[in-house]
């Protein structure tokens, strides 16, 4: 069979498929987690997908914008699904979910560093599952033997039950909400990207907040009494969705300074890095691997040494 | 002139050929009252031995300078005279032949008196032409004794290997990564079923081992400039990305890289990584980068550690070579019929073609040998192979391609070997063609094996949406019947068309390509291999499709051809060429260059501001230039203009308004004027025929002077539109020329039978003397007193148009 590029679009769902007699390939973007945040657009290293702003209706909340792939320069490196902060994109080799450039460590992966003390939960407590912004958070209490109890009052023997939170982290942004919701203190999360955002609300237009609107976490950006948009950087998670929407060039400032990622040595990364952050950053991170590798290549052989 | 000419007249007899029909006696004693004619002798065979003897005798009994032997045709025995009078001392150029057998004898046995006068303007004419012949020289040209191969296929392979042997030089440009063109692609070949890859790997490996062969793959012909012996090539070399020497081939950078692409080679079923070799026994075996993929995450420079191959910051590379003769040998496509609905190709999954199935049976292909169809990786346990797919097709391709009924016999015979009753196999055919060594009995073995033959055509090709199998609809012609076959593959035995880019190398080289654009040889019959460029030749399907062992035959014959050529330390050129005057020339003064545009072998150069010129070695003498030329400044060697004038004014001294004076090009239209004398078609003897080289080289001025001279009707004959000029297009250049006249004299006043322009061939002598017939009743219609009162109100015009010839 020759080979066939298929492109299939639904309300919640785009994929591009390039079949080929004994192989299929797919990327496939799930439009009901993408935030339209510009992080897979940047560091595409063929160019295939683009940002695409959807108008803005008077009267109505600002939409996020959305993103197109072009299926003839889709490469299925899986590059973007890799760093996409919330799981939105999808490669799959054969129907199976993959990141060649993850395996071959030509690309890294985010570090979600989401550490949850459940020993510290009380079992009827679920705020951390109602203040998750994006529902990724369930708990549940069992029995020692590992069954999920449903009514906790009809347990005698409470000491013996435990709570289980479960995180499903592939999709997690990180946004420590649930972190700073936690009664018990028993959430310790570390966000992937680190950064600067500021708005210079004087620059801001009369009545805009259209990055409030498409920002993704509730109260990372917050409508203050000024009538202008301000920044909780606690909750920030500097995808970057709202410098995609900001009208006024100058207005939303963001910088990302720190991407926390899988190690890995790559050409591919540098470029994707110094396009997320800034050259100074890069030359930060490089100069930082290249004492490790130092520090490494000495501890080797004062290694030897004692042997 | 540096001396009186001293003509001798030589007619012969041919025993009665000629004296049949004409009375000889007349004839010799005519041609003695002729301007410097000192002697004029009949002879029964001038051609034969005694014949020459009297023609060097009479050279130096009565010092001749000029020659005219009124015989048979110059296509003849040119040659031949040439030599003789060469052997008494005199330039060969100084001679000049009257055709009276073919022209006259021949074609007028029964007005024998007619015959005889024709017969006087022929010697006539040749007479005039002869005093104003020039002796020329021959010219040498040196030869570099190398050759540029140009495509390495398996044709390109075998001339690379014979040349090489041979001691000569060969560079072995090829435009992909590696040499072995379609044969690396196979599985097995035909009839014998070997695999094709051990017996053409060791070959690749041979040329890439040959201290004469330099293989330059991955790369492009950008020019080529200059002439036999002595060409200039420009050669792109595309970036790899990787070094050629320090690689070896080893394959751990293909390993580490993470990106796969569609593997062109596997006829895009299976991948390659960004960093590869197409496949294992690539030749040279240097991986290649494709940046259209590539990531740039330099995991292959990290793996290739101190070998240090990679280099991305590689560029493409010009070189310049110097060789003495091309052979392009740059083979053949697959057309995949996406655009003929009636095959479902790319709209169904399990319809393929027949070099898909090639890579699937293929061990080495992407599916590691096994027969699967593409929608559920299963075994199909009933394949129908379609023949003629585009080819045959006078909508489509309309010649056969040659090898598909033997490859489709192939595929037959190894899914019947490999699966035996388990699989079911049909092929619909409309002429089973296995001729050649062997391919009979193979045919055989594939219908003992079990095959269905099927003669007809599939009228419909039908997908079950759930199965995917596919109902293919044909017409039984045996049976006169439609049938249904059940089919879960369809594979479809497609044309094979000329490589892309075949057009742009035609450009480069100034090789013409047929109506089925392949590029054209010399003669279909006698020079296979030539085109008609001297020095460059053709080997393998570049000229015409053909299997393993013919292109293999042809490119050893190509070898020999470029080595007649490469063992030569000079070429000899013939004189009959151009030459710009400068002093006359316009393109000093405005912007011109017409020369430069019109001469079909890219053999002028006019650069702005100086005057043009013609590279003698490229020029191949059809005038064309000197026709176009706005200035007169070209002349064509021992066809100037002065030279055919005074052909045109002998021919219509006397009653030019009973002639038809027809210029005639010498490949196709003298030609097929030779046949219709040879055959003896009769026609009326009106036509005084000029001999040119080409119809491009008939100028407007010589059709001014014979309707000033007061011709009854002027024709000019040329080769068949648009491929049959032996000069490429110069009996293009002569249409839009003679079109525009055409009007011009009309408009003036000239009733348009009078002037026309006829195509015809070597082979149309019937046409020919139809022609004549046709043209003499049109002049006997128009009457000799219209034809008087149409010429009188014409000459002012005409006599100022020629002004300026005497200038």
């Amino acid at each position: 069979m020759p080979m066939k590029l298929e492109r299939n679009e639904t309300d919640k769902e785009l994929s591009v498929r390039r079949i080929l007699h004994t192989k299929n390939y797919s990327l496939t973007v799930d439009k009901t987690l993408c935030t339209g945040c510009e992080i897979c657009q940047a560091i595409c290293p063929k160019e295939a997908i683009e940002i695409k702003m959807l108008p803005k209706v008077p009267g109505e909340k600002r939409k996020h914008a959305t993103i197109d792939v072009d299926g003839e320069k889709c490469h299925f490196c899986g590059i973007c699904s890799s760093l996409c902060p919330f799981g939105a994109l999808k490669v799959r080799v054969n129907s199976e979910h993959v990141f060649p450039v993850v395996k071959t460590e030509s690309f890294p992966e985010l570090i979600r560093e989401i550490n949850v003390n459940s020993t510290k939960c009380d079992i009827k407590c679920v705020d951390c599952e109602k203040a998750c912004p994006l529902e990724l958070i369930k708990v549940s209490v069992q029995t020692p033997d590992g069954k999920t109890v449903k009514n906790v009052d009809s347990i005698r023997d409470k000491k013996k039950l435990r709570v289980v939170v479960d995180v499903k982290k592939e999709f997690c942004p990180c946004c420590r909400l649930c972190e700073l919701k936690c009664p018990e203190d028993a959430i310790r999360i570390k966000k992937f990207f680190q950064g600067i955002i500021h708005i210079r609300q004087e620059k801001c237009p009369e009545d805009c907040q259209d990055c409030l609107d498409v920002c993704p976490i509730p109260g990372a950006l917050f409508l203050a009494d000024d009538g202008k948009v301000h920044v909780n950087e606690i909750h920030c998670v500097y995808c970057g969705a709202c410098r995609v929407v900001c009208p006024e060039e100058g207005a939303l400032e963001l910088q990302r300074t720190r991407i926390w990622h899988t190690p890995v040595r790559s050409g591919a990364w540098n470029k994707a890095l110094e396009k997320l952050t800034s050259t100074k950053d890069l030359t930060k991170e490089l100069q930082k691997k290249g004492t490790t590798r130092i520090r490494d290549s000495v501890k080797k052989r004062f290694d030897l040494g004692d042997d | 002139m540096s001396e009186e000419p001293r003509i001798g007249v030589f007619v012969c007899h041919c025993g009665l050929n000629i004296a049949g029909t004409i009375d000889v006696e007349a004839l010799t004693e005519y041609a003695r009252t002729l301007p410097d004619v000192v002697v004029a002798i009949r002879n029964r065979y001038t051609c034969a031995d005694p014949g020459q003897e009297e023609i060097r005798k009479a050279i130096k009994e009565h010092n001749l300078n000029r020659v005219v032997v009124a015989a048979c045709s110059p296509r003849m025995h040119e040659p031949t005279f040439r030599r003789t009078v060469e052997e008494a001392g005199l330039n060969p150029y100084l001679y000049e032949m009257a055709n009276i057998r073919e022209f006259a004898s021949w074609c007028h046995p029964s007005v024998p008196e007619e015959a005889t006068e024709k017969a006087k303007d022929i010697v006539k004419m040749a007479v005039a032409k002869v005093r104003l012949f020039r002796p020329l020289k021959t010219m040498e040209v040196p030869v570099t004794n190398k050759a540029l191969l140009i495509g390495g296929g398996i044709a390109g392979i075998s001339t690379a290997l014979d040349l090489a042997d041979m001691g000569f030089r060969v560079y072995l440009v090829e435009r992909s990564e590696s040499i072995g063109g379609h044969m690396a692609q196979l599985d097995k070949t035909f009839p014998t079923l070997d695999c094709s890859i051990c017996i053409e790997g060791p070959k690749m490996v041979d040329v890439s081992r040959h201290p004469n062969i330099e293989i330059i793959s991955f790369a492009d012909v950008l020019s080529v400039e200059g002439f036999v012996g002595n060409f200039k090539v420009k050669i792109r070399k595309n970036p790899r990305y990787v070094l050629g020497d320090p690689c070896t081939g080893g394959g751990e950078c293909r390993e580490v890289c993470p990106i796969e692409f569609p593997n062109e080679w596997d006829m895009n079923m299976g991948v390659r990584k960004a960093i590869s070799v197409p496949f294992d026994q690539a030749v040279p075996l240097v991986y290649t980068i494709n940046m259209d993929y590539c990531i740039e995450c330099y995991k292959c420079v990290d793996i290739c550690g101190a070998r240090q191959a990679i280099n991305f910051d590689q560029k493409p590379e010009e070189i310049e070579l110097e060789v003495g003769t091309i052979i392009v040998a740059t083979g053949f496509d697959i057309y995949m019929p996406y655009d003929d609905k009636l095959y479902g190709y790319g709209e169904y999954d399990n319809v393929i073609t027949a070099l898909e199935l090639e890579r699937l049976i293929l061990a080495a292909g992407p599916t590691g040998g096994k027969v699967v169809r593409a929608s559920d990786g299963k075994k199909p346990k009933s394949v129908v192979l379609i023949q003629c797919v585009g080819s045959r097709n006078v909508d489509k391709y309309e010649y056969c391609s040659g090898y598909c009924c033997m490859h489709s016999l192939k595929h037959a015979v190894q899914l019947k070997e490999k699966y035996k009753d388990d699989v079911e196999v049909y092929i619909l055919y409309i002429d089973m063609r296995t001729h050649f060594k062997g391919y009979e009995e193979f045919y055989r073995r594939a219908r003992e094996l079990g095959t269905n033959f099927i003669r007809g055509r599939a009228v419909h090709i039908l997908e079950d949406p759930q199965t995917k199998n596919l109902t293919v609809r044909a017409e039984d012609m045996t049976l006169g019947e439609l049938i249904e076959l059940e089919a879960e593959l369809v594979v479809l035995a497609t044309a094979s068309i000329p490589k892309s880019g075949t057009d742009e190398l035609a450009r480069i080289l100034s090789v013409t390509r047929g109506a089925d654009g392949f590029f054209m040889e010399s003669h279909p019959k006698l020079k296979p291999i030539d085109t008609a460029v001297d020095g460059v030749f053709l080997a393998g399907a570049c000229q015409g499709l053909k299997d393993i062992p013919y292109s293999v035959s042809q490119g050893s014959g190509a070898a020999a051809r470029a080595a007649t050529v490469l063992s030569q330390p000079t070429w000899k050129i013939e004189p009959i060429i151009a030459r710009v005057n400068p002093d006359k020339c316009r393109n000093v003064r405005v912007k011109c260059a017409i020369c430069a545009k019109k001469c079909p072998y890219g053999a002028i150069k006019a650069p702005e501001g100086q005057a043009a010129e013609v590279t003698a070695a490229m020029c191949h003498g059809c005038g064309t230039c000197v026709a176009e030329c706005p200035s007169d400044a070209i002349t064509q060697m021992h066809f100037t203009d002065a030279q055919i004038l005074s052909q045109v004014r002998a021919a219509l001294e006397e009653n030019p308004e009973d002639k038809i004076l027809g210029f005639l090009c010498n490949w196709c239209s003298y030609a097929g004027a030779d046949l219709a004398g040879t055959s003896r078609h009769e026609y009326p003897t009106n036509l005084r025929a000029v001999r040119v080289m080409c119809s491009g080289r008939v100028d407007r001025d010589f059709i001014f002077e014979a309707l000033k001279l007061g011709a009854g009707m002027v024709l000019v004959g040329a080769c068949h539109l648009p491929f049959d000029c032996h000069y490429i297009s110069g009996n293009v250049a002569m249409k839009a020329r003679m079109d525009a006249l055409a009007k011009m004299l009309e408009k003036l006043g000239l009733s348009p039978e009078r002037f026309r322009v006829e195509y015809v061939s070597a082979a149309e002598g019937v046409k020919f003397a139809e022609l004549n017939r046709e043209m003499c009743e049109q002049l006997k219609a128009l009457g000799k007193e219209k034809i008087k009162a149409e010429n009188e109100k014409l000459r002012p015009m005409l006599e100022k148009m020629l002004s300026r010839k005497k200038t």
